[in-house]
């Protein structure tokens, strides 16, 4: 989040000085309402994200919700499961977290992914889900 | 070529194969029909329409062609064993891939007009791995290619490799196809396939080939001249010119109605389906006019069927069937076409054959939110006022008509409402959408993968929720969804849908 409203923040000064040196506008007319909008990005938004994901590891299948103001609910049954990945960033591997990655047959909703696990969670599920996966069930 | 590195499994012996050697000849032959533009273009600009310097570079360029395709084949070799197919391709890069019998969705064979005239067949075989194709051996003789696809097919079926390609042959002269489309019924697909793809290619061609015709064509003070004189057309009275913009409207309408009548006879022409009983039970499908595909896909790969049709078409009763399964269609359709152009009594059976079931009549669908029009059309409604204001006040007073397409648009949308409902049976899923392009999904409820309740910002007021299904295969791009249902009743719907696939 902190990097997306960087680059925002890029792009709308890129913006203001085109406008500056082309129209001749005020300055701050496209920066500051970026930046107020950028920062609602990083304080606001990271905290209300966070309380909306989550995820449940039901006995049959995976439940991933996600999204604030577009919010999605997926439901993974284990056995639909072709293959898993647990993938770390560098940035997760500072914080010790992993992203637990599981795909399916499916074309809509082939990968669906759930970032910020610890990395033993994350290696934990994964043994969980391998339990179920059966052969061929396409 | 190199012999496989010596290794300890028996089934590696089977020799190392080319391609067809006439396979270059259809490639170079593909190549340079897209070349040959240029060759042209070339002919009439820098050489000045030198024929000399045009043979000469046209000489040049069939030698370059030819010559890489000779390398690309040389390179280029196949090893079937008893339990996959291996490839090896690449003129710098070697690439070794090998396709394990039981992983292949289908198998087709192609023929373009080409390769028809030299006796040969595209194998292409499809894992359903990321879409496209993942093996393609292009060309083989055509019966060699159909021995490759007994021989894949036979693998399934548990079979040693004896010729069984002859009893099949037999059976299934023996038996009616399943369905199949004369010429009369091409006939009638292609009226409802109306299109204006071929007034698109007359527009393109006249782009392209702009420098056949007179410099000035495209002047429109010459065609002002051309007109006769404004006071003739005065005198013709207003029938005439009435009749004059009929005759337009009703030409453009003829031309729709032949390009779609070509275009699907092209297509479609031959069609016939087939059940194929030796291997897995599958479909067989057999169709084209100057490129003949021959298809097969199992039965129990196919994960819903689709109905299409429209609201005219419906009339007259015609359907058109498709089947969704992992593997992709050829042409770019994802789904496969199983019946173009067929009535209901005709359709039935080809369900029959895969276990689904059309929803009956007694059978009560459950409609979506009103909210899928009435919020739709209030967005549009706001949209339209702001460009008809906008545009009105800048520009011209008459543009505040624009107001005036909110009651189509909106009318459109309370159809499409009307028409998305969903029902739900012991094993299938029904899904209906849209009014001008009817469809209705009927998906079989164990072959789904994952099921999705999302909601958009403009959702959480009203309390809505829309389901996405994710099926293998099918678009991407459009999945299949219900849309603007209540946010519980999103979640029954998809606790029963879920619930369903613990019990298997």
């Amino acid at each position: 989040m902190i990097i997306r409203s960087l680059v925002l923040l890029a792009l709308a000064l890129v913006a203001e000085i085109a406008l500056w040196v082309q129209l001749g506008t005020s300055p701050g007319l496209v920066l500051i309402p970026v930046a107020l909008l950028a920062l609602l990005q990083v304080l606001v938004l990271p905290g209300r994200i966070y309380r909306r994901w989550g995820y449940d590891m039901g006995d049959e299948q995976l439940r991933v919700l996600r999204g604030f103001l577009w919010r999605t609910d997926t439901i993974v049954p284990f056995n639909r499961i072709q293959h898993i990945d647990v993938a770390q960033g560098p940035l997760q591997r500072l914080f010790g977290l992993s992203t637990l990655i599981v795909h399916t047959a499916g074309t809509h909703n082939s990968i669906v992914t759930l970032p910020g696990l610890a990395t033993a969670d994350a290696e934990q599920m994964r043994e969980t889900i391998k339990g179920h996966i059966r052969q061929d069930m396409i | 070529m190199n012999d496989p590195s010596a290794s300890p499994l028996a089934d590696d012996s089977a020799p190392f194969q080319r391609l067809h050697p006439l396979s270059v000849v259809l490639k170079s032959v593909g190549t340079l029909g897209q070349n040959l533009f240029v060759i042209l273009v070339l002919h009439f600009s820098l050489f000045d329409q030198n024929i000399f310097y045009t043979a000469l570079a046209a000489t040049a360029l069939i030698a370059l062609v030819v010559g890489v395709n000779l390398l690309i084949w040389s390179r280029f070799t196949y090893q079937v064993t008893d339990r996959e197919i291996r490839i090896r391709s690449g003129l710098l890069n070697r690439n070794s891939r090998s396709i394990p019998f039981d992983r292949i969705q289908d198998v087709s064979l192609e023929q373009k007009l080409v390769s028809r005239l030299l006796g040969l067949a595209t194998v292409a075989l499809e894992t359903g791995a990321g879409g496209g194709e993942d093996g393609q051996l292009d060309a083989l003789a055509r019966p060699d290619a159909e021995a490759l696809r007994d021989t894949i097919r036979d693998y399934k079926a548990g079979l040693g490799t004896a010729g069984t390609e002859a009893d099949e042959l037999s059976v299934i002269a023996d038996r009616p196809p399943l369905f199949a489309m004369d010429n009369r019924r091409i006939l009638i697909a292609g009226l409802f396939n109306f299109s204006f793809v071929l007034l698109a290619v007359l527009g393109a061609i006249a782009q392209n080939f702009d420098f056949l015709l007179p410099d000035d064509f495209f002047d429109p003070r010459l065609w002002l001249d051309a007109l006769p004189e404004p006071e003739t057309i005065d005198r013709l009275g207003s029938w005439a010119r009435f009749g004059g913009v009929l005759a337009a409207i009703l030409s453009l309408i003829a031309v729709g109605l032949a390009s779609g009548i070509v275009r699907t006879a092209v297509r479609e022409y031959g069609f016939r389906l087939d059940r194929v009983e030796s291997g897995q039970p599958g479909f067989r499908r057999r169709r084209g006019l100057f490129t003949l595909t021959d298809m097969v896909m199992p039965i129990h790969r196919v994960q819903a069927a689709v109905l299409q049709t429209g609201p005219v078409r419906e009339r007259f009763g015609w359907y058109h069937l498709k089947f969704i399964s992992l593997a992709s269609d050829s042409g770019g359709e994802t789904d496969h076409s199983a019946a173009p152009c067929a009535t209901l009594a005709e359709i039935d059976p080809i369900l029959e054959q895969c276990a689904i079931h059309r929803a009956t009549a007694d059978l009560a669908f459950h409609p979506v939110s009103p909210a899928f029009w009435w919020r739709g059309a209030i967005i549009v409604t706001l949209l339209l006022a702001a460009i008809a204001v906008g545009t009105g006040f800048l520009l011209h007073q008459g543009f505040f008509a624009l107001i005036l397409l909110a009651l189509p648009v909106a009318g459109i949308q309370f159809l499409n409402w009307r028409h998305h409902q969903y029902a739900l049976t012991d094993s299938q899923l029904f899904v209906r959408s849209g009014w001008w392009r009817r469809q209705c999904t009927m998906l079989l409820r164990r072959k789904i993968q994952t099921v999705d309740v999302s909601q958009s910002p403009l959702d959480h007021p009203l309390d809505l929720a829309s389901v996405t299904i994710g099926i293998a295969g099918g678009s991407a791009i459009r999945p299949l969804m219900i849309r603007d249902i209540d946010l519980d009743q999103a979640m029954k719907l998809r606790a029963a849908l879920i619930n369903q696939q613990k019990r298997p």
